[in-house]
């Protein structure tokens, strides 16, 4: 076990100061004319989402000085109860239905959801498991049957509220860790042909399937049912131009694009700050995504290497997903973009777990 | 320690790369979507955002050859509503509809209709004074637009070719219809932006987009002469009572129609009120039926082109029937007109005459010529529902048909194919299209944006047999059966025609249409004038009895208003025992009154001023009046 600590990575904290900032600035851009509307405070979004960031920079200090060991000893304990969590929110009563899914616990401004709370627990368990058993990585039998098993029992669970959108991310992200410990490419590449037959025989079975799925390409399809919130968001994107209207003078924040400072924030920043904003943002991303990878490749240990993947694998593949949905590459999935999206638990969790690789980059030599 | 594992290492780097070129192609995607789709999306991104408010653009004028208006607008104020930004919709829609006279209820449904904004039908082209109250409820998001509304300054006058427009501005009949494209102009709109619950976006600048006036349309009608035919039409209705009147005036030099009218009508801005078929039935171009004698004008020009007959030298015996086929075709007048020229069998109008020059051409000359002069195809005039006729098929062509077809029974034409023809047979052989829109003109610049010109369509005939038919026809007014259409100086031509009506397959019992077909100067044809009465009632129906004297009378003052100066050498109107001898009035100026007394003249005398000796006379000299009128003079010492 190393002992000798250093500072954090300062880079990578700048950087996420800087994404938060911008954040706060566009929340509060994006939601003032909806929270005037709503709540005759046009800082109502804004002002929660301040608290929200001041509790996540408490949380991420605090966490940062925790050893990242410590996560490893609770990890069966964490995933056992997320595994609870996410039976309980499925029980009419207990977990309460927001936007058309069951995923919610608990009371008003209290509640969580426990789909968030298992993204992060499979990243820990993921990095304990795969850094113990690295040698039967290779084996399918021992190696990927029992991690992959694990990891679609939770995105079964989730998929039950329905969360595609965290599912998704969580999936994606053990798919990641696997890859990077080490498992055959062959093993991919079957997994790869079985999902793709599976998916050709979805889709022959029942023909609409392929519209639902390609109909993200061709919004004006339907421009008032599957295809509007992507044509809002388009609407929003477009005029933005290289420059974009500028700071607050969005359009399509005006009743438009349904709650736009959520997971369409992209889409009112590409418009207010154009497409120089919108790439500096993308630029930012891209750097924490090189400040995480270069940290999981100096951790001192496997488990520390990927735990550090897993937790930037999951930012970059939010962020990837998010703006894409955004700009009208992929399906309407439903993922904040990190650090920007309105959102308590999301904030947090996303500060937290950059605390966690913080603390890594503390043991980390390049 | 670190991570030493040489395969983690790799593929670590390996997901570095990949997540970049994932970031670097949705940067791609976002510069795409802002560059290449931007002016695309923001396009339509505008016109979610934006609110239109119609600005109806001026609907063209239509005016006569002089630019006499005779379609024009007035304004008409329009409420409309922009629902969302009502603050107080139950409250607005009871003063609305108190003020419109409608229903709270339809009021409030159409102030809460999403909709960007609503059209009030009750409060569609409304008085000012209505307007004035609209204004003065002042409620936020009701809107008084300046609408126009036709406005046709004459009624009833020319109603059947102008036509009329409906609400919406929109041609519906006539010319308003024909020339909708041309009239009605492009509308405008003041568009402002709104976000999405219709509150206006105050940062963004209304969008202003000035209507575009339709044109004004220039017509070929001379008004004068359009009033003079209507009033002429007036006097006939009123002594007739006829079941339908027709009249035509046009020039025969170029097929612009000058006039048209025809009864019964209707009054545009009123057209409901009569029934469908009056307002829908232009009856001179629409009617079809049996021309009658007017027709024979046709067979007359084909005998002469052809060379089948020689006016003045061939004679005809009419017995008064001719038998053709095994069926006796009789002469219209019973016994027969004898021996006469065939200069004297177009006089009378014989038919046993016509049969035989029918017989010299034989049907397909016969038949060729009638198409050449345009029947059995519409003659292409710009107005909406033109009628074609009907003629035999040449194959089932036999000698009855043939004969009939020869004095104008068992063909179907329209009034208008008959102006064109007969415009065709004496202006030198040319058959034009008549036609009825003159210019299309800018109404702010004036500038003439597309002028109309003659369009010949062939010749039909030469100019010599042009010039031989005027010959005749102007005898069949001063000699023959068209005398009631003569007027003094004008030397007018033409040819009466009494039809059959046929229905259900048998002709009707004194029932006809007459008609008279007329042309003026003969040496010089300046117009030409069709008169058909259907049906006339409490009179003979003959065309030189009812049809003749309504087209002498618009002739003589169609000319005079167009300025043409009456001729010297006409063939003298032959007196009949109904007619008062004509006298020339002499020049009377420095006669005595002893002088007077010796002219025996059948004139009463109006004398003012004192003294011996004429020193002003009324009329001048020259002139020609009836028997017992009054000429004054005036005297004075000399």
């Amino acid at each position: 076990m190393p002992t000798k600590k250093t500072t954090p990575d300062f880079i990578l904290m700048i950087v996420t100061f800087m994404l938060l900032a911008v954040g706060l600035t566009m929340v509060y851009s994006a939601s003032a004319i909806w929270a005037d509307y709503k709540f005759d405070d046009s800082f109502f979004f804004a002002k929660r989402q301040m608290l929200f960031a001041g509790v996540g920079i408490i949380a991420m200090f605090f966490i940062m000085n925790v050893d990242y060991w410590t996560w490893r000893t609770w990890a069966k304990v964490l995933i056992i109860v997320c595994f609870v969590l996410l039976l309980l929110v499925l029980i009419p009563g207990i977990g309460n239905v927001r936007n058309g899914s069951r995923s919610w616990i608990g009371v008003g401004a209290f509640s969580v959801q426990p789909s968030e709370f298992m993204k992060l627990a499979m990243i820990v368990f993921m990095a304990k498991f795969l850094s113990e058993k690295q040698k039967l990585i290779t084996s399918f039998r021992k190696g990927l049957v029992p991690s992959l098993g694990l990891v679609f029992l939770a995105f079964g669970l989730i998929m039950l509220q329905p969360d595609l959108g965290t599912g998704t991310v969580m999936v994606g992200t053990c798919v990641v860790m696997i890859f990077i410990a080490g498992a055959r490419i062959s093993h991919f590449v079957w997994f790869g042909a079985a999902g793709l037959a599976g998916f050709v025989a979805l889709v022959l079975s029942a023909p609409y399937r392929i519209k639902r799925i390609t109909s993200f390409l061709d919004p004006w399809e339907d421009p008032l049912g599957s295809g509007f919130q992507i044509i809002q968001s388009l609407y929003a994107i477009g005029p933005g131009g290289l420059f974009g209207l500028g700071l607050g003078q969005s359009r399509q924040k005006f009743f438009y694009l349904p709650e736009p400072q959520t997971d369409f924030i992209f889409a009112i920043l590409a418009e207010e700050l154009g497409f120089i904003g919108g790439s500096f943002v993308i630029l930012l991303f891209a750097l924490l995504l090189w400040r995480g990878i270069r940290i999981a490749l100096g951790a001192p240990d496997l488990y520390g290497s990927f735990l550090a993947v897993g937790i930037i694998a999951m930012v970059a593949i939010q962020v990837m997903i998010n703006i894409g949905v955004v700009t009208g590459l992929m399906p309407v999935t439903g993922i904040t973009l990190p650090f920007l999206s309105y959102g308590g638990s999301s904030l947090t969790l996303m500060l937290m777990a950059i605390g966690v690789l913080l603390n890594i980059s503390r043991y980390a030599r390049y | 320690m670190r991570v030493s594992n040489v395969t983690v290492r790799k593929r670590l780097t390996v997901a570095l790369f990949v997540g970049i070129l994932v970031f670097f192609i949705i940067d791609l995607r976002l510069g795409y979507v802002q560059f290449f789709l931007g002016n695309l999306l923001t396009d339509g991104a505008k016109e979610l955002w934006s609110r239109d408010i119609p600005f109806e653009p001026e609907r063209g004028e239509i005016v006569d050859r002089n630019g006499v208006p005779l379609a024009t607008n007035v304004s008409a104020p329009t409420v409309y509503v922009v629902p969302r930004q009502i603050k107080d919709p139950a409250d607005a829609a009871e003063k609305l509809a108190a003020v419109l006279n409608m229903s709270k209820e339809k009021a409030y449904q159409l102030i809460t209709k999403r909709e960007s904004s609503v059209k009030i039908p009750e409060g569609r082209k409304i008085s000012h004074e209505k307007a004035k109250e609209i204004r003065a409820l002042e409620i936020e998001g009701l809107y008084i637009g300046e609408d126009s509304k036709r406005h046709y300054p004459f009624g009833n006058y020319l109603s059947h070719v102008l036509g009329f427009s409906g609400i919406d501005n929109q041609g519906l009949m006539g010319l308003e219809l024909y020339y909708d494209e041309e009239l009605k102009g492009k509308k405008g709109s003041v568009k402002f932006y709104a976000n999405a619950k219709g509150e206006r976006m105050n940062d963004m600048a209304d969008d202003y987009k000035p209507p575009v006036d339709g044109m004004d349309l220039k017509l070929t009608i001379d008004s004068k002469i359009q009033t003079i035919v209507e009033r002429e039409l007036d006097i006939a209705q009123a002594e007739y009572n006829p079941d339908g009147i027709i009249a035509i005036a046009m020039n025969p030099n170029n097929g612009e129609v000058l006039a048209m009218a025809s009864r019964p009508d209707f009054d545009p801005a009123n057209f409901r009120n009569v029934p469908p078929e009056i307002y829908n039935r232009n009856l001179p171009i629409w009617s079809t039926y049996e021309p009658g004698s007017t027709f024979k004008i046709i067979t007359l020009a084909a005998a002469l082109e052809e060379g089948k007959v020689d006016l003045e030298k061939d004679h005809f015996h009419d017995p008064g029937s001719v038998e053709v086929g095994g069926a006796r075709l009789r002469c219209w007048k019973k016994g027969g007109h004898g021996s006469q020229t065939y200069l004297e069998v177009v006089q009378n109008s014989c038919n046993p005459g016509f049969v035989e020059l029918g017989e010299r051409l034989g049907k397909e000359k016969l038949f060729k010529y009638i198409r050449d002069f345009g029947f059995g195809e519409k003659t292409g005039i710009d107005l909406q529902g033109e009628g074609k006729g009907i003629l035999f098929n040449l194959d089932r062509v036999g000698p009855v048909e043939q004969a009939t077809t020869a004095f104008g029974q068992g063909v179907s034409v329209t009034p208008i194919q008959q102006v064109a023809a007969i415009s065709a047979a004496v202006n030198g052989g040319t058959l034009y299209t008549p036609y009825i829109a003159k210019e299309l003109i800018n109404p702010a610049t004036g500038e003439i944006l597309m002028k109309k010109s003659p369009d010949a369509k062939r010749k039909v005939i030469s100019k010599e047999t042009s010039d031989e038919i005027r010959q005749a026809l102007e005898s069949v007014v001063a000699k023959g059966s068209g005398k009631k259409a003569f007027v003094d100086g004008y030397r007018v031509g033409g040819k009466t025609g009494t039809a059959q009506k046929a229905q259900n397959g048998r002709y009707l019992e004194n029932n006809h249409i007459v008609s008279f077909i007329g042309f003026a100067p003969a040496d010089d044809p300046q117009l030409v004038v069709y008169v058909a009465v259907d049906n006339p009632k409490g009179t003979i129906q003959f065309g030189g009895v009812v049809a003749a004297p309504i087209v002498g009378e618009i002739m003589g003052d169609s000319l005079r208003a167009m300025g043409v100066k009456p001729r010297k050498n006409q063939i003298e109107k032959e007196l009949t025992w109904m007619d008062s001898p004509m006298i020339e009035v002499p020049d009377m100026v420095g006669l005595t009154k002893k002088d007077l007394g010796e002219l025996y003249l059948n004139l009463k005398i109006d004398a003012s001023g004192k003294g011996n000796t004429v020193v002003k006379q009324t009329p001048q000299p020259g002139i020609k009046l009836k028997e017992g009128s009054t000429i004054r003079l005036y005297f004075d010492e000399k």
